[in-house]
């Protein structure tokens, strides 16, 4: 408990500080800003819908490339994180296949975006390579600490039954963490439609470039049109993630 | 030793084993079982049993000594290889939940199978064949295309010693697997453990602390007590625990 407090103490300590260094406690400027935020926002009302038809293609454009990126990104991944896994593969294997994945994450997506862009030019192709590849670097991580954590009583049972490597993969790993492998998959394209939205700030494809536009100009009520857009997928997803959870994830409550 | 090699199905020599350097948790055990008969193992808890099971299973490598079944050496990095010698039932069963339970039965044929459509899912006709009809053994063949999560805790067993069934090992390690059922189910499980052991020549070598069910079944009881095992019930045996294991 001592501890506990000790190190709460400290945290508090250190955000005090840094808020501080970061201008939080410049009352002036946050005031300023609250002010700009009540103009910003009334600048935006209503919203432009006569910019439907060009945002609703955009965010379709966005839409196939968060898929397409988050389902190649997630077969990519799956090798990698078996690789990861450190209670399967030599520490030696599983280290590199773990720090090949840390280095695939250390790289933000637009950076990912516009190292694409460089490959293969401009368009929603960079794009969806960009996301497949934050997408590989960030699941491969979360399944390889996954399949760890399955419980070691099934693998020295179905082990001790003569199964190889790939055996426990496809019997063990991948049904038992099924619920999570699919939980995390949903997070990830609900992220990367999120993601997909800014990556035409960089001339990859999708909403960003219009939003790009829309900011420079100074059009905020269309931009807010892009927005409420943006809001409507991601709500959408939810919805359809929940659909899916409750399909498919009741399964392994014991 | 004294039996002829033929007969003897397990034998343990000078077993020691540490999971930290020094503290040892078996010290010099060494024990013999017949094939074809049902050897309890019993002790308090966290004497051992399990990490003894383990080794006995080829699961953990002795840090001394060594196993043999059927007079060939136990090594932790044949599993695949020696599959048909010894399986391994664990405490908490070992069963994939989100699979069926006639799914988590062909695991059992995995040491014979080979990589290409079994890891599509599609085992050989007449694996699965074996599989249903050890289900049907086990008396739960009607569950066979039920999740293992939506089976009952006794249903659970059975499933998992269908696995070992089907696997054909000549020895079965199982760790404590009947404790959480009520008497009668015990009782049940046991008795077609033991027709096995007769009808199919398999050894079975078992922990449990339920001391009633251990004179009923077993040919042989040892007591493993401070990393070392002695023959017969553990001497200090409780009236509470003998009540406990002989109520109906």
């Amino acid at each position: 408990m001592k501890r506990t407090s000790l190190v709460t103490t400290i945290v508090a300590l250190l955000l005090v500080v840094v808020l501080g260094q970061l201008g939080f406690f410049d009352g002036a400027r946050i005031m300023r800003g609250l002010r700009n935020l009540g103009i910003l926002a009334s600048d935006m009302l209503p919203p432009d819908i006569g910019v439907l038809p060009v945002a609703g293609h955009a965010l379709w454009e966005t839409v196939q490339m968060s898929f397409a990126g988050t389902l190649l990104g997630f077969i990519a991944s799956l090798p990698l994180s078996i690789l990861g896994t450190r209670n399967l593969f030599p520490p030696l294997l599983s280290g590199i296949a773990r720090f090949v994945a840390a280095g695939i994450r250390t790289i933000p997506v637009l950076l990912w975006a516009i190292i694409f862009v460089i490959l293969v030019g401009l368009g929603p192709l960079a794009g969806t390579l960009g996301l497949a590849a934050y997408t590989v670097g960030y699941l491969a991580k979360i399944y390889a600490d996954l399949f760890e954590g399955t419980d070691p009583e099934i693998i020295e049972a179905v082990g001790s039954t003569g199964a190889s490597k790939l055996h426990l993969v496809r019997f063990v790993f991948l049904p038992e963490g099924a619920n999570a492998i699919l939980t995390q998959l949903l997070f990830m394209l609900e992220y990367n439609i999120r993601g997909a939205s800014i990556l035409g700030f960089v001339g990859a494809g999708g909403l960003g470039f219009i939003m790009q536009v829309y900011l420079q100009t100074l059009e905020y009520q269309r931009l807010a049109t892009v927005l409420l857009l943006i809001l409507a997928v991601v709500l959408a997803m939810d919805g359809v993630s929940a659909w899916l959870r409750k399909r498919f994830l009741l399964s392994t409550q014991t | 030793m004294t039996q002829p090699a033929n007969h003897t199905a397990l034998r343990a020599q000078g077993l020691w084993f540490a999971y930290r350097e020094q503290e040892w948790v078996l010290k010099d055990i060494s024990l013999s079982v017949p094939q074809g008969t049902v050897t309890i193992i019993m002790g308090p808890s966290g004497t051992g049993k399990t990490t003894l099971l383990k080794l006995l299973a080829g699961i953990l490598a002795p840090t001394r000594g060594h196993v043999e079944i059927l007079n060939q050496t136990i090594h932790r990095e044949a599993q695949r290889r020696q599959c048909y010698l010894v399986g391994y039932v664990p405490q908490q069963l070992g069963l994939v939940r989100n699979l069926t339970a006639v799914d988590n039965v062909l695991m059992g044929s995995l040491g014979r199978c080979g990589h290409g459509k079994v890891l599509l899912g599609l085992f050989p006709r007449e694996e699965i064949e074996q599989a249903e009809a050890a289900l049907e053994l086990m008396g739960i063949g009607h569950k066979r295309s039920e999740k293992v999560f939506e089976l009952s805790g006794g249903e659970r067993q059975r499933v998992a010693i269908a696995r070992t069934l089907l696997q054909k090992p000549r020895v079965v390690v199982a760790d404590e697997f009947v404790s959480d059922l009520d008497m009668a189910l015990a009782l049940e499980i046991l008795g077609r453990i033991r027709r096995a052991a007769e009808q199919e020549q398999i050894t079975f070598v078992m922990s449990m602390h339920r001391h009633g069910l251990a004179r009923e079944f077993a040919e042989s009881v040892m007591t493993l007590n401070n990393g070392e095992i002695l023959p017969g019930f553990p001497p200090s045996a409780s009236l509470e625990t003998l009540s406990a294991g002989t109520t109906p």
